[in-house]
């Protein structure tokens, strides 16, 4: 039962990882808190799909890993156009950008129900085959989730420490006035966070659709745990969030192991009015 | 005043029956943005078209009117209401979801619409039992009573994988929805299973959406002989996923609706290769007798596919089922034949004696208006998806080929 938390726990974790990360940095740097973080994750999902379906025809076996760059790369472009359209006019006003942003989540979920239907989707898997790790099955698709999602938190952190636009984020982040004082263009630097958020979603999206699926009601499923992963790391802070998002993977599959699957959210739950209640900071937080 | 009262009680009560209709309305209701809706309301048209073509029903042209459930008790109500009085259809066909169609019963009994629904759960036949002249109105020639579910996994369990094939499977890990519907299967399932010799060691509640299995299926590789999905809301194309990625070593065998549809060997990528599954109703796109080549030749000539679902099939039996009674209705010197109360009569008169012939086989109503279960009738085929096919196992005169294991189970 261990191995089955440690091992089915660090993939789900590793996605989570992706997702909380980007909420939470959106929150830290320009404390926005995007309540259409959730569809960003599953609209991965659905453009891979559609574009995958056009270009296998022309483009064989390539299609998919292009498939998935571009999907990836087009959230980007949406989580930075709504950024533009609705939350830069707004983001003085918090209560404003939390109900713009639900009523886009729920716009554009009620817009992929009337394409897609209500049907879960699956993208299919890049790599093929089974590892057996202790008696316990991992397929090759869970390996590679796992590295990539490791691989690009390492970036990302790498990105905001060593580089000068990373450190303009950094900067922004700590102090939003100070950063304009020496010349920091702060809306840009929250334009690129937009797309880095929504774009680490949408390839969490992917990497969840391949070993599971997703339907558009899993949106706010998504949401409901990158919520009790940033409360329990600490609101806007991103290595919390990380250490957080492991922690509520191995719970979750300790709680479908010993309660049954439909618990592990009934335990997202507890874990956000608990965190909230008894160390509303989170577990590595700074006072919000 | 009096005069008033006559004109309102003629609006009111007689409005239907005596008006002379030159067409016949028939109103079909179901999540119309699923593809259970979608392929009710396709069978509908086509059958309407076909009798269209053939001069209609006692010459009156047949015309299909669409209302959407949108999966939702509030909306069905509503539309069903919309259909019964405000379109006044003279019959409702369609339905899914138990717990969906437990609401609406309770309009087609106010409103007294004939209703030949689709939804498998006994609460709603047990309610013609009781109160007959309220809820006769209602049958279901479209899919069979979740209590015969049972019947047909245990003939897949003990009759055919274990005597016929061999399988010494006894321990049972059951994945079901958590809806109204599996409860009533279980009811029936769980002494049935005991009474055989097998032992439930898992019986999991998956809630609609649910698509990681992953914990689930390494519990019953340790615990359970076999893995029997008891699913209709949740898709299956998840689990399938998983049990064949995680090479999972134990065979998947149940109730699983979503691997019913032609296109889930697509849906899984061809990973659904070894589930056994029973096919609800003999809604399975396999040439078993002549109308059933026919319509499955119309339904790709005209959508340019298979049937999307089940309900295809049922739908598309449920309209000729009812220009079946009509017509002996006529023929029997009934005044007005169309006449929902008359109706009831006939519909009830294609029994064990007299069965409809359908594209799925034999319809036959018992007392309570439910699809009369057995070898010589519609029944729950049991199949196998193999290399892109829906293969029938069972029952012998029906099979269309033999079992195969997954190579590493």
């Amino acid at each position: 039962m261990i191995t089955e938390i440690l091992i089915l726990g660090t993939v789900i974790g590793g996605i989570w990882a992706l997702v909380a990360s980007g909420f939470s940095l959106m929150f830290g740097v320009a404390r926005i808190l995007n309540f259409a973080h959730g569809i960003f994750f599953v609209l991965g999902a659905y453009f891979t799909i559609s574009l995958n379906s056009k270009l296998s025809s022309v483009l064989a076996q390539y299609s998919l890993p292009f498939s998935i760059f571009l999907s990836i790369f087009l959230v980007g472009i949406v989580g930075l156009i709504i950024y533009r359209l609705f939350l830069s006019p707004l983001k003085e006003h918090e209560i404003m950008v939390i109900l713009v942003t639900l009523a886009i989540a729920l716009l554009l979920e009620e817009l992929l129900l009337m394409i897609f239907k209500d049907i879960s989707i699956s993208v299919p898997s890049v790599l093929h085959g089974t590892l057996s790790f202790f008696g316990i099955p991992i397929t090759y698709t869970r390996i590679l989730a796992l590295f990539l999602a490791i691989a690009l938190l390492v970036i990302l952190e790498l990105f905001t420490n060593k580089t000068r636009t990373g450190k303009s984020i950094l900067a922004t982040s700590q102090d939003k006035e100070a950063a304009m004082l020496i010349g920091i263009d702060v809306d840009r630097v929250y334009s690129m966070v937009a797309f880095i958020s929504a774009s680490f979603a949408s390839l969490a999206g992917i990497l969840y659709s391949q070993i599971y699926a997703v339907n558009p009601e899993t949106a706010l499923r998504v949401l409901i745990y990158a919520f009790a992963i940033v409360i329990l790391g600490g609101l806007g802070n991103v290595r919390g969030s990380i250490v957080a998002a492991f922690i509520i993977g191995y719970l979750q599959v300790a709680t479908s192991l010993s309660l049954g699957t439909r618990w592990s959210e009934v335990l997202a739950m507890i874990v956000i009015i608990s965190i909230l209640i008894i160390r509303p900071k989170g577990l590595f937080g700074v006072e919000v | 005043m009096f005069l008033l009262v006559v004109v309102v009680l003629a609006l009111l009560g007689c409005a239907a029956p005596e008006k002379k209709e030159e067409v016949v309305k028939i109103g079909v209701i179901g999540p119309m943005e699923t593809k259970y809706g979608l392929a009710m309301k396709r069978a509908a048209e086509l059958a309407a078209k076909k009798i269209n073509e053939e001069g209609g029903i006692l010459g009156k042209t047949v015309k299909i009117v669409v209302a959407d459930t949108k999966f939702d008790p509030d909306v069905a109500t509503t539309e069903f209401r919309r259909l019964a009085q405000d379109e006044k259809v003279n019959i409702v066909i369609g339905g899914f979801s138990s717990g969906i169609a437990l609401t609406m019963i309770e309009v087609m009994a106010e409103t007294k619409t004939l209703w030949l629904g689709d939804a498998s759960s006994p609460r709603l036949t047990a309610k013609v039992k009781e109160d007959y002249e309220h809820y006769k109105y209602f049958f279901r020639p479209i899919v069979a009573n979740a209590s015969t579910f049972p019947l047909d996994m245990i003939e897949m369990l003990d009759n055919y994988l274990n005597k016929e094939i061999g399988l010494n499977i006894k321990k049972v890990a059951i994945v079901r929805d958590a809806a109204l519907w599996t409860d009533d299967v279980m009811q029936k399932f769980e002494p049935l299973l005991k009474e055989r010799g097998f032992e439930i060691v898992m019986d999991v509640k998956v809630p609609k959406g649910t698509e990681d299995f992953s914990t689930i299926l390494l519990e019953a590789q340790e615990k359970a002989d076999v893995i029997v999905p008891i699913l209709a809301h949740v898709r299956g194309d998840s689990l399938l996923k998983q049990w064949h990625d995680m090479k999972i070593k134990k065979l998947i065998a149940g109730h699983d609706l979503a691997a019913i549809d032609p296109d889930f060997w697509n849906a899984t990528e061809g990973k659904c290769f070894g589930e056994i599954y029973t096919a609800d109703g003999g809604a399975v796109a396999t040439p078993i007798n002549e109308k059933m080549i026919e319509f499955i030749d119309m339904y790709k000539k005209e959508f340019g596919k298979l049937p999307e679902a089940y309900s295809a099939y049922g739908v598309y039996d449920a309209v000729f089922l009812y220009k079946a009674a009509v017509e002996m209705a006529s023929k029997a010197g009934e005044s007005n034949p169309f006449d929902p109360d008359t109706l009831v009569k006939y519909l009830e008169k294609f029994n064990v004696n007299n069965p409809f012939e359908g594209v799925r086989g034999k319809i036959a109503f018992t007392s309570n208006h439910d699809l009369v279960w057995g070898d010589e009738f519609i029944r729950n085929y049991i199949c196998q998806w193999q290399e892109g096919k829906q293969v029938i196992l069972y029952p012998k005169n029906k099979a269309t080929g033999q079992f195969v294991k997954p190579e590493w189970i």
